[in-house]
């Protein structure tokens, strides 16, 4: 099963999911996480989807799940890059991730981040 | 609901949903679907799978494509109240239609296909997906799996199987080793029996022995009374007989004394048959032994158209015997020749066979041979050859197997060989007999050992012991304990001492600890002849023999060793 690596810019961690994700992997991921938000004190947490296909109801869940767990982390999650068939899939399963910020992409989500907290990102900085 | 069916896939756990799922989108691009539908679809899969798996069911899933329909059926176990749960709700919101038939046990969903469009045929695809290699890998491997499990169940059966089998050998090999002891235990009891039988055979033999003894004994005694009385019914100092009673009284002499000869025989069979032949050796001048035989026997050869004559051999004219088995022997073998011969020449002829180292006594005559069929017969007891002679000849039958068993008991052999007389075509041919008797030729010449103290309490092993040294050592000193023997050696140092281990007043230990200590006795070598066998043997001997069935070959071998071993 592989594991989907943790990137940590600045403050934030970058979880780009390039793969069709399987559930253990989801599983896994949200341990990595939350290990990683405690390990790193990072403020915001950015999950890029760009790659996922198919993002059912547990996924979604899954994903709302992270988010809500960074939030006890105090860290803010973003999902950013969704498609489009995704999101028309997921308004049509009735699933609005609620509690999941999103961003179009991974600028916008780092931007997003900067502008309602007051989190640094030093590549972002400079 | 119709179409051809692009795949079968089972739905068991979470790799099956992830499999079915691309699957779909797959089977749903290849079908002409547009890039959200696909999503749609593989997520509506998707969904059903969680929802099947949730409830922990088995199912199968297969891709039907019709002519405008993509249909996916999701076969499940039959009553198991697979309702319109929530997975299948949230599947019904993404395809055209869903159906649920919870009693069937079958979920089939419906995604129409957009018209016009072209597509593979059913087989492309058929193929394009089989080249998923997860998915055929997953199911070879779930394949194999259940067949390694059906085989594995296999094994186990035939395990069992063989199980059963192994307690069925098992029993069979109890029952066998059952009855192999018990056969074993009538085998230990027939061969007890046997072993009783042959002790009742040696018995009888024993018995027999001696009644032959007693017998022989007991016919001896009034026999030697009636002779005594014929001779002086007969001799000068009695009353005169008339001539007719003279000659009565002369027939009863000579039956008595043939009679006596035929007792005297037995006897001497019957001591032979008891196995008590001791040969007794001693140096005997064998020119002597010859010449007192002939003197004995020429007179009986009664005609005078028979010789004897006599050749000993002058390079060994000395030989280590038993005197009186070898005189027996040869009176034995000459009164046959002389007895069976009516005209020629009776020969003994002594020499040494150096090769074999042994003494050769031939007797040749000149009589009338022994048929070859009875050559071997004749050592039998009471076996004659028939005919007139033998008729007329006096005799047992007991001469030549009493002659042989002498032989036997000095170690050697007795044989015969001979020609039958007359009955030739030249009419002219003589017959003839000749025996060969061949002794052991002891150690004869100079003494290996000078002086031999034999120091036992029983005198009559002590007796045996210098009979046996006789001839191989020149002195023998015999002293009944350790202190006698030690008085002895102060006298005349001895080359060798024997040494009884049990003795009267200073036992054999001792005595070799005393001669340890004195500083001229330490060197004169000791051999222990003794009955004692687990006894700590002291340092000093320089050999144990057992007293026990001792031979003078064993003697002899020990004394030479222990005194050759002595002058390194």
């Amino acid at each position: 099963m592989d594991r989907v690596p943790v990137l940590k810019l600045g403050d934030v961690l970058i979880v780009s999911i390039q793969v069709d994700l399987q559930d253990q992997g989801v599983l896994a991921l949200q341990e990595d996480l939350a290990d990683a938000v405690v390990a790193t004190g990072a403020r915001g947490v950015i999950i890029d989807i760009t790659a996922v296909e198919i993002v059912d109801s547990f996924i979604g869940r899954m994903l709302a799940t992270i988010a809500s767990i960074s939030r006890m982390l105090d860290a803010e999650t973003v999902v950013v890059g969704m498609r489009p068939a995704v999101a028309i899939t997921l308004v049509e399963l009735g699933l609005s991730l609620g509690g999941v910020r999103t961003a179009l992409n991974l600028e916008k989500g780092v931007a997003l981040l900067n502008s309602s907290e007051d989190t640094q990102i030093a590549a972002a900085a400079r | 609901m119709t179409g051809d069916e692009l795949i079968r896939l089972r739905v068991l756990d979470d790799r099956d949903v992830f499999t079915m799922r691309r699957v779909g989108r797959e089977v749903a691009e290849m079908a002409g679907l547009a890039g959200s539908d696909q999503i749609r679809v593989a997520t509506a899969l998707s969904e059903i799978g969680r929802e099947v798996l949730a409830r922990g069911l088995a199912a199968s899933a297969a891709f039907l494509l019709g002519r405008d329909t993509l249909t996916v059926t999701i076969d499940l176990p039959a009553d198991t109240g697979f309702q319109r749960a929530d997975g299948v709700t949230l599947a019904g919101r993404l395809v055209d239609t869903i159906e649920c038939d919870p009693s069937g046990g079958r979920v089939v969903m419906v995604k129409s296909l957009p018209a016009g469009r072209a597509r593979p045929s059913a087989e492309m695809i058929r193929t394009r997906i089989a080249a998923l290699a997860p998915v055929s890998a997953l199911d070879e491997l779930r394949r194999q799996n259940r067949e390694l499990a059906e085989t594995l169940e296999e094994v186990l059966q035939l395990n069992t199987e063989l199980e059963e089998t192994n307690q069925g050998v098992l029993a069979l090999y109890n029952q066998l080793s059952a009855e192999l002891e018990e056969t074993n235990r009538g085998v230990v009891a027939l061969y007890a029996e046997l072993d009783e039988k042959s002790g009742q055979i040696r018995e009888a033999g024993d018995a027999r022995n001696r009644f032959w003894t007693t017998v022989s004994h007991e016919l001896r005694t009034p026999l030697n009374s009636i002779i005594g009385l014929v001779r002086l019914l007969a001799g000068p100092g009695g009353e005169p007989l008339g001539p007719e009673q003279f000659h009565q009284v002369q027939l009863i002499g000579s039956s008595a004394e043939t009679l006596l000869a035929l007792v005297s025989e037995l006897l001497d069979m019957a001591k032979a048959e008891s196995g008590r032949l001791d040969p007794q050796p001693s140096a005997v001048d064998l020119i002597a032994l010859t010449e007192r035989l002939g003197m004995v026997l020429r007179p009986t050869s009664g005609l005078d158209q028979v010789t004897l004559s006599v050749e000993v051999s002058e390079s060994s004219p000395e030989m280590l015997v038993d005197e009186a088995m070898l005189t027996k022997i040869l009176r034995n073998l000459l009164s046959n020749a002389l007895k069976f011969t009516e005209r020629g020449e009776v020969r003994l002829e002594v020499a040494p066979d150096a090769a074999t180292h042994e003494m050769v006594f031939t007797v040749t005559d000149t009589g009338i041979g022994i048929p070859a069929e009875h050559l071997e017969r004749v050592f039998e007891e009471f076996y004659q050859v028939p005919g007139p002679i033998q008729a007329r000849a006096k005799g047992t039958g007991l001469g030549l197997p009493y002659a042989r068993r002498l032989a036997e008991a000095m170690g050697g052999t007795l044989r015969l060989s001979s020609t039958v007389a007359g009955a030739t075509a030249a009419g002219t041919a003589t017959g003839g007999t000749t025996a060969v008797l061949r002794l052991p030729r002891r150690h004869d010449g100079p003494p290996v050992v000078g002086r031999v103290l034999v120091a036992d309490d029983d005198d009559e092993f002590r007796a045996t012991v210098r009979r046996m040294l006789t001839g191989f050592a020149a002195h023998v000193d015999e002293a009944s304990d350790g202190l006698a023997a030690l008085e002895l050696m102060a006298g005349a140092l001895p080359d060798l001492v024997l040494v009884d281990l049990l003795m009267p007043r200073m036992d054999g230990a001792a005595l070799l600890l005393r001669m340890a200590e004195d500083e001229r006795l330490r060197t004169v070598p000791a051999v222990v002849v003794t009955v004692v066998t687990s006894h700590q043997y002291p340092q000093t001997a320089r050999a144990v023999i057992s007293k026990h069935g001792l031979s003078r070959e064993t003697l002899l071998e020990a004394v030479r060793h222990a005194v050759e071993g002595g002058g390194e």
